[in-house]
């Protein structure tokens, strides 16, 4: 018995809390998906079948939210590989304490509560005389209504890159040395060193980092909520997770959707299992999995 | 890199000038918070300690004193912070160190909800706390945030737990422990390192988060400080100098850490936590 | 005093995936005894002493300790006390609470565990660095710590895995002598893995040597020596190991090429195997002739390398009569020092 119940005691908490918020949530948005769930309706919601997802495709503002969607997935992630990209390489070429302070630098945005963050963007591109985007270019305006796609890039960017930044920092530290001694023995300045020697072996980590990111932006609306939550107008910013949200969580029109909120909640919810269950296979499960040395529990 | 290029005090410039924006937005709060009026990074006034009314002067138009929403921040992280290190230790010792039938598939798991977008299922989470009662209260939302990073958590410890010496654990056994007891003498305390950049990042999460309060809590007497500072943005005239005094005051834990460990940071952020 | 425990193994096997590390061990260990396992490693002798500690489930089998069955008890309830290699010491704790550690377990009263973990480090020599943490003290100390952790709550059993492999050549003769003698004192059954032949035979009563997850000979230092078992036991126990020559046994004679033995009194037929230690065989004026091929001076004697018919032997020669590169030299091989083994590999004859 004791084989058994001993490594339950261990897991059974984790296991809950799992139970509780990943494996419940994920079955109920698929069956509130298929409700007509709303404030009216709140106490006894009816099984609509696939009309929440029927309304979604007729949806007038459909196209409107998948191109943001594709605009600042894309964009954002561009921001974000090459700025990592960028800063890895530029702190790997400085000396190694300049280097760690810039990379440290770099993760302030990140560790910044988000509500911070944004508030200090706010305050840099308001009018003039506090903004001091509007004192530098001598136009008094709100930046972040007058340009919002560059602010919301740049301001999801400057957070984001410090993860591919991380990751290839490390790929880069884990090529061997003598490989940079051969290139400089071979005569090659540091633009070729870089192109052809550190560049393909960073191919790989490239390609982690772009499929994460894409994930987790393609889901993500926390900085776009507080920056110009979804404006200004008409769904100007408004992208799939955060029309998602104000459908289910903050109708302006006051009746929420919650089974419309839903149904498109749970197509990233599939998306997002599909390319979880992909990277799995790319992570190569096999070598994480090594027996344990003692039997007993 | 092992060889320095011969121009890289240029490049130190190029770094340098990329990374501007966040030392001028950091210097922006700093200045704002501290001074009656500021153009830009030109402060016009004098210094000015109005903008700090908050602290003294128990409500800020309606709102709940900030005291009130330290506390609950305070509370929030460091009791997620604690479940997500407790729970995450606990489940990853179990994988690392135990064999039970379904360990790969618990393992595989895991790993797939490690990498699944959590926030994606916040439709659904709001209405399973309303089913059980815990919306709009605290512990709700602490269950709900220690609970989403978990799988993080476990991946996390289940890295540190691999490199204990089994030899170790063996002796342990030998010398008449029972496995909580390994656990929680041996493991634990081997794995300190582990628990410090969980715990850290657990600390620094749980601090700035923002939607789940956001969503899941209503009333003021619940608001943690992203709440609080939240609630100036959505008022018609905002007050940049006193919002800017709150952000501070907010981040101010966070900018300490940040002065005092970066190193330790790196370590952390470079470890595999996901951002 | 403590006293040990008869240790009694039956049928015991452990199966790994599809890999047996052990099959079908049957061995008894006397009370007081300091038995050896020996063998190269993979050979099945660590999986059984973890098998005895309860670390490992056996696949098939029983453990008996004296009277009690324990194959399903959990290490914690066998009372058994282990050194390992690596000494396995809590890095975060102090030689102390180190040693304290089985004690605080079993909820000793302060005042006992302090005079015990003090008298069992006086009796190995570190009373006086209990303070320090496993980092701060050598080696040797380490290994003493160890045993002293293991000693400590006065088990009837002590398993040690290699516990002198980690450490310098010089200290490494004086422990051993040391344990033999801790080891008597104290009564204490114990059963010492090792792969280093010198070891086992300079400190066991008894020594199981193992191969491929089998027992092959289990039988004292000085058995082993004269009599192996079998061509593995031959060619494992002894340094430099005994010369092994695989050919044919015929009427009086053994042959392998152009080499040839006479064979006097009672001997196998057939193929075969024949064999001799180097410190058996004498250079003579006369015999079997042979070229030098190497000479290695170990000091006292010399191992020198000869080729007689196209058979290669090793012998060991005094340092003042060693012959100098393709001398030509005679050998004689006594033959109450010859060994035989069949095609199987197993001793033929006494």
């Amino acid at each position: 018995m004791r084989r058994y119940a001993i490594p339950a005691f261990f897991l059974t908490p984790a296991t809950v809390l799992i139970v509780l918020f990943f494996m419940v949530p994920v079955v109920a948005t698929l069956l509130l998906s298929f409700t007509d769930i709303s404030t009216t309706t709140l106490s006894k919601p009816s099984w609509v079948g696939l009309g929440n997802y029927r309304d979604l495709l007729a949806d007038p503002f459909l196209k409107k939210i998948l191109a943001n969607t594709g605009k600042y997935v894309a964009l954002t992630l561009l921001f974000n590989v090459g700025m990592g990209l960028v800063l890895a390489l530029l702190t790997s070429l400085v000396p190694s304490q300049i280097g760690d302070q810039f990379r440290a630098l770099w993760l302030l945005p990140r560790i910044l509560p988000p509500v911070v963050y944004v508030f200090i963007w706010q305050g840099l591109l308001t009018q003039a005389p506090m903004g001091l985007v509007s004192d530098l270019l001598g136009v008094s305006k709100n930046w972040i209504a007058a340009a919002p796609w560059s602010v919301v890039i740049l301001a999801n960017g400057m957070v984001g890159a410090s993860f591919g930044m991380l990751i290839f920092t490390s790929a880069i530290r884990a090529i061997s040395r003598e490989l940079f001694y051969a290139a400089a023995v071979d005569g090659a300045t540091t633009w070729q060193t870089v192109r052809r020697v550190i560049l393909p072996l960073l191919s790989w980590p490239i390609l982690f980092v772009t499929a994460y990111q894409t994930l987790s932006l393609l889901t993500s609306f926390e900085y776009i909520l507080l920056l110009t939550d979804g404006g200004p107008g008409f769904y100007t910013t408004e992208v799939w997770s955060l029309r998602a949200y104000h459908l289910a969580l903050s109708n302006y029109f006051g009746n929420v959707e919650f089974g419309l909120g839903a149904a498109m909640a749970a197509v990233l919810v599939l998306i997002g299992i599909l390319v979880s269950l992909f990277y799995l296979k790319i992570f190569n499960f096999q070598n994480l999995v090594v027996e344990p040395k003692v039997e007993v529990n | 890199m092992p060889i320095r290029p011969p121009s890289w005090r240029l490049i130190l410039i190029v770094l340098g000038l990329i990374t501007l924006p966040i030392g001028v937005g950091t210097l922006w709060l700093l200045l704002t918070a501290l001074f009656n009026q500021v153009h830009g990074l030109l402060p016009v006034g004098n210094i000015n300690f109005g903008n700090w009314r908050f602290l003294w002067e128990g409500s800020i138009n309606g709102r709940p004193p900030i005291w009130v929403a330290l506390f609950n921040s305070i509370l929030f992280a460091a009791t997620v912070a604690f479940i997500e290190v407790l729970v995450a230790s606990m489940a990853a010792y179990a994988i690392s160190r135990m064999n039970f039938p379904g360990r790969r598939l618990y393992l595989g798991m895991i790993l797939v909800l490690h990498a699944f977008p959590a926030v994606s299922l916040l439709i659904a989470i709001y209405y399973i706390l309303r089913v059980l009662g815990l919306f709009d209260t605290l512990f709700g939302v602490i269950l709900v945030k220690a609970s989403l990073e978990i799988p993080l958590g476990i991946w996390l410890m289940k890295g540190f737990f691999d490199n204990l010496s089994w030899e170790m654990e063996m002796a342990a056994l030998v010398d008449g422990a029972s496995r909580w007891t390994v656990f929680r003498k041996v493991a634990l305390p081997l794995v300190r390192p582990g628990i410090l950049a969980l715990g850290t990042f657990a600390l620094l999460s749980a601090w700035g988060e923002f939607i789940l309060p956001y969503t899941l809590i209503v009333s003021g007497k619940s608001w943690t400080l992203a709440l609080y500072l939240q609630s100036f943005l959505r008022e018609s005239f905002v007050d940049y100098g006193m919002m800017a005094a709150v952000g501070l005051f907010y981040a101010l834990p966070v900018f300490v850490f940040f002065l005092l460990g970066q190193k330790y940071l790196l370590n952390i952020y470079s470890g595999g936590v996901k951002g | 005093m403590i006293k040990g425990t008869d240790v009694t193994l039956r049928g015991l096997s452990k199966r790994f995936g599809k890999v047996w590390a052990l099959k079908g061990l049957d061995l008894e260990v006397q009370a007081g005894e300091l038995v050896a396992f020996l063998g190269p490693s993979g050979c099945g002798k660590t999986t059984t002493l973890l098998l005895i500690a309860g670390i490992y489930r056996p696949t098939t089998g029983e453990i008996h300790f004296g009277e009690r069955r324990v194959d399903h008890l959990h290490p914690k309830d066998r009372d058994v006390g282990m050194v390992f290699q690596s000494y396995a010491l809590y890095p975060h704790l102090t030689l102390f609470e180190n040693i304290a550690f089985p004690l605080r377990l079993k909820k000793v009263p302060d005042a006992e565990v302090k005079s015990r973990v003090q008298s069992t480090a006086d009796l190995l020599g570190i009373g006086h660095i209990l303070n320090r943490r496993p980092a701060q003290v050598s080696g040797g100390q380490q290994q003493r710590a160890a045993l002293a952790r293991a000693l400590v709550k006065e088990p009837q059993l002590l398993l040690l895995d290699e516990p002198l492999s980690n450490l310098d050549a010089q200290i490494r003769l004086s422990a051993r002598a040391e344990i033999r003698r801790l080891q008597r004192d104290l009564g204490v059954t114990a059963i010492l893995v090792t792969h280093d032949q010198a070891e086992a035979l300079a400190m066991a009563d008894r020594v199981a040597v193992f191969s491929t997850g089998e027992l092959q000979q289990f039988a004292t230092p000085d058995e082993l020596y004269r009599k192996p078992k079998n061509t593995f036991v031959a060619s494992f126990v002894g340094a430099p190991p005994m010369n092994l020559i695989e050919g044919v046994f015929k009427e009086r004679a053994f042959e392998a090429g152009g080499f040839r033995q006479g064979l006097e009194g009672p001997h196998p037929q057939g193929q075969g195997w024949l064999g001799i230690r180097p410190e058996d065989i004498e250079l003579r004026a006369e015999g079997t002739p042979a070229t030098v091929l190497v000479v290695e001076p170990l000091g006292r004697e010399a191992l020198v390398m000869v080729e007689s018919g196209g058979v290669r032997l090793q012998v060991l020669v005094p340092a003042e009569a060693k012959p100098a590169p393709d001398q030509q030299i005679h050998l004689h091989l006594p033959a109450e020092k010859l060994h035989y083994f069949d095609r199987t590999g197993t001793r033929v004859g006494p």
